[in-house]
């Protein structure tokens, strides 16, 4: 006789709860032992609720649909010549940056979840983390399939992982990472699951993925997307930590705002390179930072999540005007840092067209004309006489961003922002107040960061002439990097659309 | 941010896919003010209050059995908070 | 507030001065030029005079921008206070210190 099914409900507590036991000859705080040191106090574990009330079997059953779809999509692009379709080759440096810069990350995230599924104490948060800890090894796998496709026909995705270490850029996003990785777990949730996942992640994947729909990247939408389902899970274990840590007891609340306010300058720093790619990356817009920025921070998250923090005594992240005003100017800060440092990273660069030009004067009324199209007519003369602009030389880094110190003073983008610090005798700069703060903090962690121009200067990055160091990187000098309009990626892509080619190699 | 709205808004984003098409004709039928924005690969609805996505008018819009739980294969992302999520329906709003 | 830990959290920083021997870190901006994004970092002898520094590491540096004439930098600021750009002071005389900033306009 065929029984009932149980309801959703009624799984979840089954696997979840019903499974689980109470250590009883070994002290659970032994078991557990990580839980208590940054102060978070939990006293009810069971309180821990998963609106999405997933079990092993309708996880499995749905990750494996998503996967078949995603690699059929993946096949289709590669035997249909997919990549030919792309607006122009001049995108796929929007995707050289973005996978060269998360990949590893969905990696690092596996990883640690797989360690928060070991180490939290109750078996509701436990579960949620496995789920997690799978999907980004399954984001991770995807990534590198895409790379597959694009490898075989563009520059400098060969050596991904290698880069992740060395390359000065994708030092932003891997010691972004590192420092939510050397946290507590509590620390580490509010980072990457509330502030990362939650907090900033439709600034990250949706403009970005519908970018790619746009722009004919038809294998990075399906990745996207696939990956951006599991997001939506991530998203709500985000939110639902947060409250969770919020509602268990009232002395984590000043803990959490610190946390809320450090992980919410450090993320927003990082998307700077997503800012750069929407407004300059991508041949045919979506949309501009600062209409995304509008959208998906201020309504979204200012106007629609904070009011609901509020009850719980939380306010919006501290130096958020910062990043309000900087919304009329960043992605030009940033794409200027990239256009005069290509010689040294693994895509390229160049000058916006006349379309683009006057996309961005209407696009950024207040700040474009007056400070930025000067810059970008006069770098276009230069490369017309054979004078590509490069900055001869290595820049300045802040000391917790790790980027190049090219953000202005708030409001006034002609005056570059500098703050320093005295922490032991030794002086640190900063591109920015928010990241001074998150730096003074915690001094003793972010005195240890691996500063990309400083281990150049103490002999540790292969030598000190740029080929020597590129060739350190893995970065082929000539191939993977520097100017556009003379890159083999537009050679090739020229060659493929002459249409005087057929067959053959 | 000085003025904040009375009402504020929730909503989802859905792939705009051919498996999407009767799931966002049933949140149209269930959520009458619901405002659909469509952009490169993405259906974007948004509504001020609450969203709520419920089993029986999918199953009748896609005309086959539909469980809550394969909503996941559709969802891109959603702004508010996930206050139910059971057999029967999903509901989003925001708590406080 | 320090970092909180399970244990004894006390690391050297990775970038202290003994690293850099005779030579120390020195950062220059170009303050009215926003061709250049940011300032730029030099490893440099601190026994180094400024008139050294400035025609072997400076002048190459800004001549990236074509425009530049090397006899035109002035205005010369040291971590923010003016800086009379002595040409035989040493680099650790300036008083700019590792990691410190040098400015100039033009």
């Amino acid at each position: 006789m065929a029984k009932a099914k149980l309801s959703m409900r009624e799984r979840y507590r089954l696997l979840t709860r019903d499974l689980d036991w109470e250590p009883t000859y070994v002290d659970p705080k032994k078991v557990y032992p990580y839980t208590r040191y940054e102060g978070i106090k939990i006293h009810d574990w069971d309180a821990w609720d998963d609106p999405f009330r997933l079990t092993i079997d309708s996880y499995c059953k749905y990750q494996a649909e998503k996967d078949k779809k995603l690699y059929a999509v993946i096949d289709g692009f590669a035997q249909g010549q997919g990549h030919l379709s792309l607006t122009d080759a001049r995108y796929v440096n929007s995707l050289k940056l973005f996978l060269q810069g998360v990949t590893p990350l969905e990696y690092q995230a596996h990883r640690h979840f797989g360690y928060l599924a070991r180490h939290l104490d109750g078996p509701g948060a436990r579960f949620a983390a496995l789920c997690q800890s799978i999907d980004e090894l399954r984001h991770t796998q995807t990534e590198i399939h895409t790379i597959s496709q694009y490898n075989k026909y563009y520059g400098g995705l060969h050596n991904w992982s290698r880069m992740h270490d060395r390359v000065w850029y994708l030092s932003v996003p891997k010691s972004f990472f590192d420092d939510g990785l050397s946290a507590g777990p509590f620390e580490f949730l509010t980072a990457i699951s509330f502030s990362f996942e939650y907090f900033l992640t439709n600034l990250l994947f949706v403009p970005f993925m519908s970018g790619a729909s746009f722009n004919g990247d038809l294998a990075t939408m399906t990745f996207g997307f696939s990956a951006q389902s599991d997001e939506s899970r991530h998203m709500t274990l985000g939110l639902e930590v947060l409250k969770f840590m919020l509602e268990q007891d009232e002395d984590n609340v000043p803990i959490i705002q610190d946390w809320v306010d450090k992980w919410f300058w450090r993320g927003y720093r990082l998307l700077g390179l997503v800012a750069a790619m929407m407004d300059y990356m991508l041949p045919r817009k979506i949309m501009s930072w600062k209409e995304a920025f509008e959208l998906y921070l201020e309504q979204q998250m200012l106007e629609g999540l904070f009011p609901d923090l509020e009850y719980y005594g939380i306010r919006p992240p501290r130096h958020v005007e910062q990043a309000i005003t900087e919304k009329e100017y960043m992605s030009h800060q940033v794409y200027w840092i990239l256009y005069q440092f290509s010689f040294a990273a693994s895509f390229n660069t160049t000058v916006p067209t006349d379309e683009e030009l006057d996309w961005m004067s209407g696009a950024y009324p207040e700040t474009f004309d007056r400070f930025y199209r000067p810059l970008w007519e006069r770098a276009r003369r230069l490369e017309e006489e054979g004078n590509r602009f490069f900055f001869r030389g290595l820049p300045m880094l802040c000391q917790t961003c790790q980027i190049p110190m090219g953000f202005s003073e708030p409001g006034d983008p002609s005056t570059l922002s500098i703050r320093t610090s005295q922490f032991r005798g030794e002086r640190f700069n900063f591109c920015s107040d928010g990241c001074k703060w998150i730096f003074d903090r915690e001094p003793e962690k972010y005195v240890q960061a691996w500063l990309p121009v400083h281990q150049i200067y103490q002999g540790n990055c292969g030598g000190t002439t740029i080929p020597e160091v590129l060739n350190w990187y893995g970065i082929q000098d000539g191939v993977d990097n520097g100017e556009y309009l003379t890159s083999p990626d537009k050679a090739n892509w020229d060659k493929w659309h002459t249409g005087a080619v057929v067959g053959g190699a | 941010m000085t003025s904040k709205p009375n009402v504020r808004q929730v909503g989802v984003d859905l792939q705009d896919s051919e498996d999407s098409r009767a799931l966002v004709e049933a949140i149209e039928e269930d959520n009458p003010d619901v405002n659909l924005i469509r952009m490169p690969g993405l259906v974007k609805m948004q509504i001020p209050g609450q969203l709520v996505i419920r089993r029986e008018t999918v199953e009748q819009r896609m005309g086959r059995e539909w469980e809550t739980h394969e909503f996941q294969m559709n969802i891109v992302s959603y702004s508010g908070n996930i206050s139910e999520w059971d057999d029967d329906q999903i509901v989003i709003k925001w708590e406080h | 507030m320090t970092v909180k830990a399970l244990y004894d959290y006390n690391y050297p920083s990775k970038d202290r001065p003994e690293l850099f021997g005779d030579d120390m870190l020195v950062h220059v901006m170009w303050a009215n030029n926003m061709m250049f994004c940011s300032a730029a970092c030099f490893r440099a002898p601190k026994a180094m005079s400024f008139a050294d520094f400035k025609s072997q590491m400076v002048d190459p540096w800004a001549a990236s921008d074509p425009d530049y004439d090397p006899s035109s930098a002035r205005e010369w600021q040291v971590n923010g206070e003016p800086f009379g750009a002595d040409s035989d002071v040493s680099l650790a005389d300036t008083g700019v210190g590792h990691k410190g900033l040098f400015s100039f306009r033009t």
